[in-house]
């Protein structure tokens, strides 16, 4: 091998000298970069769960909140909210696709497949969903059976996917989101009209933005993690 | 354990070359990822990365996969076991080096 006549691998042994471009001899500093170089790794490959968690909080929050306030006054929500409602999501969606195909763009491998197969899935249960609902109005239930079964089975879906989503990827938050919504797809389901539109709103959409909060906590603590003290890696080994 | 860089794996312990370990160790066990990508992430030139990860593969610790994506040439790399092993050692190394260094 060529380790002599590499001109970056050599005389780094005197001690305490600072000019080696943070591979030298000071391990807290170059333990700090090897931190840095992997979060800078992880954000170019990985969605940021901040902007996907805030994008559908918002989603959830606008369009609900749309529904909630015209069905309180008329005891069914107004055709322009339903639309709204639908842009929320069909944007929501569109910037999830956007984001994380631009993100994962030039990876191979495991986790591609994983993922394409997990984004497939969304797909297909939501049709499946869509299929099921119109055959239940088909059979004659009423708009208040299907604005709970909507809203409820909604709600299901996506904690099964987001448990789902925090098992594949091991991402026990999303996992907790996941937990989250069918807590709120049960108390959507006890509000009663109009209120199952408030419970999704306020407990579905503020769910996904307190993620997007707690996922900012992490990331500032981990930066800050990686500053001097570093009690963190020492504290495993310790 | 003590203050000796020998300890240090010299593969790694280059700073062009520990900033590619450390990003394809960010990777899934079973993932690779395009030269272009890698190089763009580390904002290094391409000759620059190359001769890196010549060093890195011949060390046994880098997997290069030359394939095609339609016509066009595409090269994809990612670490192998060794050297994951490599730089869960090197990282192991540095850190007994900080303690020793607390002491």
């Amino acid at each position: 091998m060529t380790m002599a006549t590499d001109p970056t691998s050599g005389t780094s042994a005197e001690p305490g000298r600072p000019a080696d471009g943070g591979a030298g001899l000071d391990p807290a500093e170059t333990l700090r970069l090897i931190r840095q170089q992997q979060e800078a790794a992880r954000d170019a490959t990985e969605p940021d769960g901040r902007l996907l968690f805030g994008a559908w909080g918002l989603a959830w929050l606008i369009g609900y909140l749309a529904m909630w306030t015209t069905a309180r006054e008329t005891g069914a929500p107004e055709p322009w909210a339903g639309w709204v409602l639908a842009g929320c999501i069909v944007g929501a969606t569109t910037f999830t696709i956007v984001h994380s195909v631009t993100r994962t763009a030039g990876l191979r491998g495991d986790s591609a497949r994983i993922g394409a197969m997990y984004g497939w899935t969304w797909f297909l249960a939501f049709t499946a969903l869509g299929v099921m609902l119109g055959a239940m109005g088909a059979a004659g239930a009423s708009p208040q059976v299907m604005a709970i079964a909507a809203n409820g089975f909604a709600c299901v879906v996506v904690g099964l996917m987001y448990i789902a989503g925090g098992l594949l990827f091991e991402e026990i938050r999303m996992a907790a989101v996941g937990g989250w919504m069918l807590v709120a797809a049960v108390l959507a389901a006890f509000a009663g009209m109009p209120n199952t539109y408030l419970v999704m709103a306020v407990a579905g959409g503020g769910g996904f933005l307190a993620m997007a909060v707690v996922e900012q906590v992490f990331r500032t603590r981990r930066r800050s993690a990686g500053s001097p003290g570093r009690a963190e890696s020492g504290g495993q080994r310790a | 354990m003590g203050s000796v860089p020998e300890d240090l794996d010299p593969v790694i312990h280059a700073p062009a070359r520990l900033r590619v370990v450390a990003s394809l160790a960010a990777l899934g066990r079973g993932d690779e990822v395009s030269f272009p990508k890698l190089r763009k992430l580390l904002d290094m030139t391409a000759g620059n990365l190359s001769t890196h990860l010549r060093k890195l593969e011949d060390a046994g610790y880098v997997r290069v996969t030359k394939t095609h994506e339609g016509r066009t040439p595409a090269t994809y790399l990612a670490l192998t076991d060794t050297g994951r092993t490599a730089f869960a050692d090197y990282q192991a190394a540095l850190m007994d080096l900080l303690k020793g260094a607390q002491r």
